[in-house]
C-alpha cells in the first residue's frame, strides 16, 4: 500500500508548483480572470438595468436633474392605461404569428432543399437573404409596396381584376399590424431555414432506409424521424424567434410609428414614446421592467429545459 | 495504512451549482439587457458640470439637403471672424417626430450641442422647463435682440417667462399648388371661400386629380387639415381657447370640424390610405403632378419645387380661406437655444447673434425670417416673396403640435385617425378631444 501511495504521490509532486500557484490566487483565481467581463458587464447591464428601475419608482421627466420618489405609483397606471392592452395583445399577436409562421415555412424550406434541387446555393442564398438586410432599407422597401395608391401590392391587385382587396394597408386598424407582420416573417424565414437545414443533414440516412423496410410512408417518416432529429434545432430557433419577438420595435417603429394612432403599439414602442417623447421616463421605466419580467417568466421554462437537457 | 492518502469527497454541489447557476445568470443577463436597453442616460442627470471651455461649437440642426451646405458656409464664415471652429451635425426629414428625441439623448449622454435649433411651443418647451437650455435673457440685451426680431416670434420662444430660444424664422402654413393641374381642372385661380375650395376639390377629383395630398403616417401632417377646418368652424377666438383648455371641446362647432375632417376623406379629396402615409413621400406629390396641392410652409419652395429643378412659375400659393375675420392661417416660430452645460455659452450666443443678422439670414435663403431687412428675395425664392407680401402680415394660430405638449398632440392625432376611419363619430370626437385636453388643462 506503500507503494501505491508513493507512486500515487508522484505525479502530484510535479503538480506541486501549480498547486502553490493556485494557492495564491485561493478561490478568487476564477473570478479574476473573469473580472474583465463582470466589469463590463456591470458597468453596461446591471448598472444601467438597477438604475431603471429605480427611475421606475420616481416621477422623473427623462430631462430635469430632478425627481421625486413616487413609490410603485407608475405600475399602479399600468392597467387603466389603454395603449398598454393595446401593446399588449399587439405583443401576443406578433409573437405567436412570427414564432410559428416562420418556422414552419423555414423548416419546409429546409426539407425542399435537403432534397435533389437544382440551384439549391442560389435558392439558399435567395431565402436567407433578407435576413442580412438592414431593417430600416426593409422598412422602406415594403413601405413603398404597401402605398395605397402606387404601391405594387395595390396595382398587381388592380391589374388582375381584384380591385376590391386593394387596401390602404398601412393606413387602417384592421389591416396594419399584419401589414407589418408579412415584412417580419420575409426576413426570419431564412435563419431558422439555415439551422434546420444544417441539422437535417445530421440525420443519419440509415434511419429513413430503415423506416422505408419498416413500410413507413414519407409523413411518417418525417414526424417519426426528422422531427424527433431535428429536436436540438427546435430548442435554438424556438428561443431565438422567442427573443426576437420580444424585441420588436424597429419594424413597427419604421414602418407605422405605432399607428394609425395606436393601433400598432407593441410595449417597446410605447415605452419608448412615454421615455423619450413624452417625458414620462418613470412611467416608460415601468413598462420596460415588465417587459422584462414578461421576458423572463416566458424564458425560465426554455432554460430549465435546455439545463435538464445539457445534464 | 495510515499513509494511504484520503481522497477529497466529490463535490456535490458542482453541479446543481452550474445548473442554477446557468438558470440565474441567465435571468439576470436578459433582465440586464432588457432593462437597461430603457434608460441608458439615468447617470447623467445628476451631471450638471459645464463644459470647460474651447473654441469649438457643435450646432445640431435639421437642415434639410438643399439648405444644409449654406448654412455650413455660413458657420465657416462665422468661424473665419470668431476665431472658432464649428462642427455641424443635422437630422432632417423626420420632421419634429424624432429630431427631439435624438437631441434629448444627447443632452443626457452629456455630449449635448452647444447649439441646437428647436421648434417654439410646446415642442421646445421641455428643453427649457429641464434647465437644459440657457436662459438667454442677458444675450438679448448684450446684443439688442429684442429690437432686431419680431415680438410675436420671441413670444414663442418664450417659455414661463424665461427667454429660452432667439426665433430667426415665422412660418405660415398655407395650400402650394399646381398650376396645371388646376387649370386642367378648370379652375382659374385660387379659391377665396370654403365653398370655394371644396367646389374646387370636386373639379379635381372629377378630371381624375386626387386635390390635397398629406400623410398621416406621424400625424402632424394631416393634423394641418383639421386645424384649418376648425378655424374656419369656431373662428379666431374661440379657436384659441380651445388650444389652452379655456373653452370646451365638447360644442358643435368642434363637431362640424370633424364632420368635415370625414368628409374630404369620403369624396376622395384626400390620397387614399392618407393615413398611412409618409409626409415627406406625400406632400412632394403636388410638383410631381400626383395631387393638386398640399397644406405647407414656404420652405417647400426650396425643399420640393426647386430641388426638382422645376420652375417655380408654375406652382402658387394661397391662404387657405376660413370665412372668418380677420383671416388667419396656422404659423410656428423655429430658432435656436444654448445649450445651459456649453462651455462656450458666449461664444454660442456669438454664433446666434451671426445667424440672425439680414446678410446670413439672406445667404441661408430663409423663406419667412423674423428680422427685419431679411425678407425673402424675390428673384431666388419668388413664391416665398409673394407668399410673405400677401399674407406674412396676417395673424396666424399657433399649429396644433406646438400648442399640445407631445403626448397630448399624440392623442389628439389618434381621434383624427379614428374619425378618419369611421371608428368614432364627430360628436365621439369631439368628447374625446375634451377628456384629452381638459386632463392636460388641470394637469
Amino acid at each position: 500500500m506503500a507503494t501505491v501511495a508513493i507512486a500515487r504521490s508522484k505525479p502530484g509532486a510535479t503538480r506541486r508548483p501549480a498547486k502553490k500557484g493556485a494557492k495564491r490566487g485561493g478561490k478568487w483565481s476564477p473570478w479574476l480572470f473573469a473580472l474583465p467581463a463582470l466589469v463590463v458587464y456591470v458597468a453596461f447591464l446591471v448598472y444601467p438595468a438597477v438604475s431603471s428601475l429605480w427611475f421606475s419608482l420616481t416621477d422623473w421627466d427623462g430631462l430635469s436633474a430632478t425627481y421625486n420618489f413616487v413609490g410603485l405609483d407608475n405600475y399602479a397606471k399600468l392597467p387603466s392605461d389603454p395603449v398598454v392592452a393595446t401593446a399588449v395583445r399587439n405583443n401576443l399577436i406578433w409573437t405567436i404569428v412570427t414564432i410559428i409562421v416562420p418556422t414552419v415555412i423555414g423548416l419546409a424550406l429546409a426539407i425542399a432543399l435537403n432534397g435533389k434541387v437544382h440551384g439549391k446555393p442560389i435558392l439558399r442564398m435567395v431565402f436567407y437573404t433578407p435576413a442580412v438586410l438592414p431593417l430600416v432599407s426593409i422598412a422602406s422597401i415594403w413601405g413603398w409596396l404597401y402605398n395605397p395608391q402606387y404601391g405594387a401590392i395595390n396595382s398587381f391587385l388592380r391589374l388582375i381584376g381584384l380591385d376590391g382587396l386593394a387596401q390602404p394597408w398601412l393606413g387602417q386598424d384592421s389591416t396594419a399590424l399584419w401589414a407589418v407582420m408579412v415584412p417580419a416573417i420575409w426576413l426570419r424565414t431564412g435563419f431558422p431555414m439555415l439551422l434546420y437545414l444544417a441539422a437535417l443533414q445530421g440525420i443519419p440516412n440509415e434511419l429513413y432506409e430503415a423506416a422505408t423496410v419498416d413500410g413507413a410512408s414519407r409523413w411518417q417518416q418525417f414526424w417519426h424521424v426528422t422531427m424527433p432529429g431535428l429536436r436540438p434545432a427546435h430548442y435554438i430557433v424556438l428561443a431565438l424567434s422567442l427573443i426576437d419577438s420580444f424585441k420588436v420595435f424597429d419594424m413597427i417603429y419604421a414602418m407605422t410609428y405605432g399607428g394609425p394612432g395606436t393601433a400598432t403599439q407593441v410595449m417597446g414602442t410605447w415605452m419608448y414614446a412615454n421615455v423619450f417623447q413624452y417625458y414620462q421616463a418613470g412611467y416608460g421605466t415601468a413598462i420596460a421592467v415588465v417587459i422584462t419580467l414578461v421576458a423572463i417568466a416566458v424564458g425560465i421554462p426554455y432554460v430549465r429545459s435546455q439545463t435538464r437537457e445539457a445534464s | 495504512m495510515t499513509t494511504e492518502p484520503t481522497t477529497p469527497p466529490p463535490r456535490t454541489t458542482g453541479s446543481s451549482f452550474t445548473r442554477r447557476g446557468f438558470l440565474g445568470l441567465t435571468s439576470a443577463a436578459v433582465a440586464g439587457v432588457g432593462l437597461s436597453a430603457c434608460t441608458g442616460g439615468g447617470a447623467s442627470t445628476g451631471s450638471g458640470a459645464t463644459a470647460a471651455a474651447t473654441n469649438n461649437l457643435r450646432v445640431f440642426t435639421y437642415e434639410g439637403d438643399e439648405t444644409i451646405d449654406l448654412f455650413k458656409a455660413q458657420m465657416k464664415a462665422f468661424d473665419q471672424q470668431a476665431g472658432t471652429t464649428t462642427t455641424v451635425e443635422s437630422l432632417p426629414g423626420s420632421g419634429a417626430a424624432v429630431y427631439p428625441d435624438k437631441l434629448r439623448t444627447q443632452l443626457l449622454g452629456g455630449k449635448g450641442p452647444d447649439v441646437w435649433r428647436i421648434w417654439g411651443g410646446q415642442i421646445g418647451a421641455p428643453f427649457a422647463k429641464a434647465k437644459q437650455a440657457l436662459d438667454l435673457s442677458p444675450y438679448y440685451s448684450k446684443f439688442g435682440w429684442d429690437s432686431k426680431i419680431n415680438t410675436a416670434a420671441i413670444s414663442g420662444m418664450t417659455f414661463d417667462g424665461v427667454k429660452s430660444g432667439v426665433p430667426f424664422v415665422s412660418l405660415g402654413i398655407g395650400a402650394w399648388y399646381n398650376k396645371s393641374l388646376l387649370a386642367k381642372a378648370g379652375v382659374s385661380g385660387p379659391p377665396t371661400t370654403y365653398a370655394e375650395l371644396e367646389a374646387m376639390n370636386d373639379k379635381l377629383v372629377a378630371v381624375g386629380v386626387t386635390p390635397c395630398g398629406l400623410g398621416g403616417k406621424y400625424g402632424w401632417d394631416i393634423m394641418r387639415l383639421f386645424e384649418y377646418l376648425l378655424e374656419h368652424t369656431a373662428g379666431p377666438e374661440l379657436h384659441d381657447k380651445l388650444l389652452t383648455g379655456a373653452e370646451s371641446w365638447d360644442r358643435p362647432e368642434v363637431v362640424e370640424a370633424f364632420a368635415l375632417f370625414k368628409k374630404w376623406q369620403d369624396k376622395k379629396w384626400l390620397p387614399q390610405g392618407a393615413l398611412g402615409l409618409d409626409p415627406a413621400d406625400i406632400e412632394p406629390a403636388y410638383v410631381q403632378g400626383k395631387t393638386a396641392y398640399t397644406i405647407t410652409g414656404p420652405w417647400t419652395e426650396a425643399a420640393s419645387i426647386l430641388s426638382a429643378k422645376k420652375n417655380p412659375a408654375g406652382f402658387g400659393s394661397f391662404e387657405l380661406p376660413t370665412d372668418q375675420s380677420p383671416a388667419r392661417h396656422s404659423g410656428f416660430v423655429e430658432g435656436y437655444m444654448i445649450n445651459a452645460k456649453s462651455g462656450n455659452a458666449d461664444k454660442a450666443a456669438e454664433l446666434i447673434d451671426f445667424i440672425v443678422k439680414p446678410a446670413t439670414q439672406k445667404a441661408l435663403q430663409v423663406s419667412a425670417s423674423t428680422v427685419k431687412g431679411a425678407e425673402p428675395d424675390a428673384k431666388s425664392l419668388p413664391l416665398s416673396y409673394e407668399w410673405s407680401q400677401k399674407y406674412g402680415s396676417n395673424p396666424f394660430y399657433t399649429i396644433q403640435d406646438q400648442a399640445f405638449p407631445k403626448k397630448q398632440a399624440d392623442q389628439y392625432f389618434s381621434v383624427q385617425s379614428d374619425i378618419l376611419q369611421g371608428s368614432v363619430t364627430p360628436d365621439a370626437a369631439a368628447k374625446k378631444m375634451q377628456e384629452i385636453v381638459s386632463a392636460w388643462a388641470k394637469g
